[in-house]
């Protein structure tokens, strides 16, 4: 019994070490992308001129491109999930096709009717609500575009480095979750075997 | 007209010593050797202190930042300008609104303003920058009373403000700039299609190729050792803008024929250059070109994207110091305005570099600036 105690103490404190470890490891890794991140823009500044690349290149309201899904997992551990919102055009043209009711019919002829001709009136009312979808969704503006088309390589750079750095910290977070857990979960055990030498010292003297 | 050395310095002397003045206060290599070594910021501003700039960081509030330094450095630059842009008599007058603008003072001063007359023909670097720095704020919902105040104080003239009312190159063309010296370069830029990003950007560069073009034609009409001087730094900047053009269209949305359209016809890549160029797909095919032009191939060579390298970019900055500063070994033109002004420039880029990699605490790159003297 205390022998598979002390075993499943050892195999605990192993995977925390492992864990620290890594946690220390995805730090740096954090920390230097960050840096390289500024730099490269500061780099970009330095050819495009310091106020191309600012805040008044960017609205003060945007809509993000990354989500973070939180779940909880068994062990009461959190754990963070980045999703990065593609164009998902094809979802969305569907579920509006189902949202256009009747009420819409009416002023889709009258689009049509200016811009195409009465004869095909019919035939696009499917097409129509299909091409209508299109203007709806909302396009995931690239961030790169607000500093213009042509941008040099170093603001590229800065920000695949700081999209690394996104989903870099949701499994940071992660980490000191399950690291918080261990911890406990190692403290319990230490308890737990604590008690047992007490109840049982004569055992162990024989 | 011949001898026309003698005749220069009754309009032009006064000016002429004053920019070689100034000149002299550019930093020198042993200056910057003292800014690299500094640890913060305020280290960096008392070494400052001793040099041309003095006490030009005084006032500012601490704790300093570096976008702070870039507009302060800027400040000074405009000050020294406008006193020889108020000095001067034509057609030094109208080179030095082909540099920057015709009007000097900031937008607020309505008084000066309104003494340069606004239907003048030449078109200006800075003011196309500023128009670019409207569009694309209001672009992004920034307030016009945020945008302006971050505008090139070179650049501004009348208009600026109303240029947020815009949402067509058309209606900024017809309700906004036809009245401004912009006027002339925006023939091409006019379209119906709604200001977007691809469409800001195509008007930037277009702007900037015909006031290119204009310029250069202005600085051929001027004759002598103006002309002498100013055309190859002209040249190269066309050529250097068609490179770094089709450098970064690599992997955009940008079409090859899009992209011709906005190199600049007035340097030495005119046509054959240009037209190898609107067809290469990677920087390979563009070093292939450079290789034809013995300057352009030396500056291909000597970059490269390794750690340790000078990026190409770096290599044409150097390259334009160098002809800049050839400006100034002839007497008797306004080839040194405009060298004065760059060289400036680009000071004021190697200090903010200095100062950036000071605030991020990255110093390994921070002998990356170019010495100029």
């Amino acid at each position: 019994m205390r022998v598979d105690q002390q075993l499943r103490l050892d195999e605990q404190l192993l995977l925390f070490m492992d864990q620290l470890e890594a946690l220390e490891e995805k730090r740096h890794k954090l920390n230097s992308l960050i840096e390289e991140g500024w730099f490269s823009i500061a780099k970009a500044r330095y050819s495009m001129g310091n106020k191309q690349v600012s805040a008044l290149q960017y609205a003060s309201e945007m809509e993000p491109l990354v989500y973070v899904e939180t779940s909880v997992l068994e062990g009461g551990t959190a754990e963070f999930k980045c999703e990065r919102k593609e164009n998902k055009t094809e979802e969305l043209k569907n579920n509006t096709i189902e949202d256009i009711g009747a009420k819409e019919t009416g002023l889709r002829r009258r689009i049509n009717t200016t811009q195409k001709g009465v004869k095909e009136e019919e035939q696009e009312t499917d097409g129509q609500v299909k091409t209508k979808a299109e203007p709806s969704t909302p396009e995931h503006r690239d961030p790169l575009k607000w500093f213009g088309i042509l941008v040099p390589q170093n603001l590229k750079q800065a920000q695949s480095a700081f999209k690394e750095v996104i989903t870099l910290s949701a499994e940071i977070a992660s980490l000191q979750s399950a690291i918080l857990a261990t911890r406990k979960e190692m403290q319990a055990q230490m308890e737990k075997q604590e008690k047992t030498e007490k109840t049982q010292p004569e055992i162990k003297k024989e | 007209m011949p001898f026309s050395e003698l005749y220069f310095n009754v309009d032009n002397g006064y000016l002429e010593g004053l920019v070689r003045g100034f000149k002299a206060g550019i930093l020198s290599q042993a200056d910057y050797l003292n800014l690299v070594q500094c640890e913060t910021l305020e280290d960096l501003k008392l070494h400052l202190q001793s040099t041309d700039y003095g006490s030009f960081l005084a006032n500012e509030a601490s704790p300093l930042t570096v976008s702070v330094i870039d507009d302060k450095l800027k400040e000074k630059m405009v000050v020294e300008f406008r006193h020889m842009r108020n000095q001067s008599y034509e057609p030094l007058a109208s080179f030095m609104d082909f540099i920057t603008s015709c009007n000097l003072q900031k937008y607020y001063e309505e008084t000066l303003l309104s003494s340069f007359p606004s239907y003048c023909f030449f078109r200006y670097s800075y003011m196309i920058d500023n128009v670019i720095l409207l569009i694309t704020g209001t672009l992004h919902q920034r307030a016009i009373s945020e945008l302006v105040p971050k505008c090139h104080p070179l650049g501004s003239f009348e208009q600026m403000e109303a240029v947020n009312i815009a949402q067509t190159p058309a209606e900024l063309y017809n309700a906004i700039l036809v009245d401004t010296p912009l006027a002339a370069f925006f023939q091409d830029c006019i379209s119906e299609q709604d200001l977007d990003e691809m469409n800001i950007e195509i008007i930037r560069n277009t702007l900037y190729k015909a006031y290119l073009e204009a310029f250069y034609k202005f600085c051929t009409s001027l004759g002598g050792t103006t002309a002498d001087t100013m055309c190859p730094i002209l040249e190269f900047e066309a050529d250097r803008r068609a490179f770094i053009i089709t450098i970064n269209s690599f992997g955009t949305e940008l079409s090859k024929e899009d992209r011709a359209k906005l190199f600049p016809h007035c340097g030495k890549l005119y046509p054959e250059g240009l037209a190898q160029l609107a067809r290469a797909d990677d920087y390979e095919q563009v070093k292939a070109v450079a290789e034809y032009y013995p300057e352009y191939k030396l500056l291909f060579e000597g970059a490269g994207s390794n750690p340790g390298d000078k990026t190409l970019e770096d290599r044409f900055f150097e390259h334009e110091v160098k002809l800049n500063k050839l400006a100034f070994l002839n007497q008797f033109h306004f080839s040194v305005f405009y060298a004065y002004v760059k060289l400036k420039e680009q000071e004021c880029r190697n200090i903010v570099w200095i100062a950036e990699c000071i605030a991020q605490r990255h110093r390994a790159k921070i002998d990356n600036y170019i010495p100029i003297f």
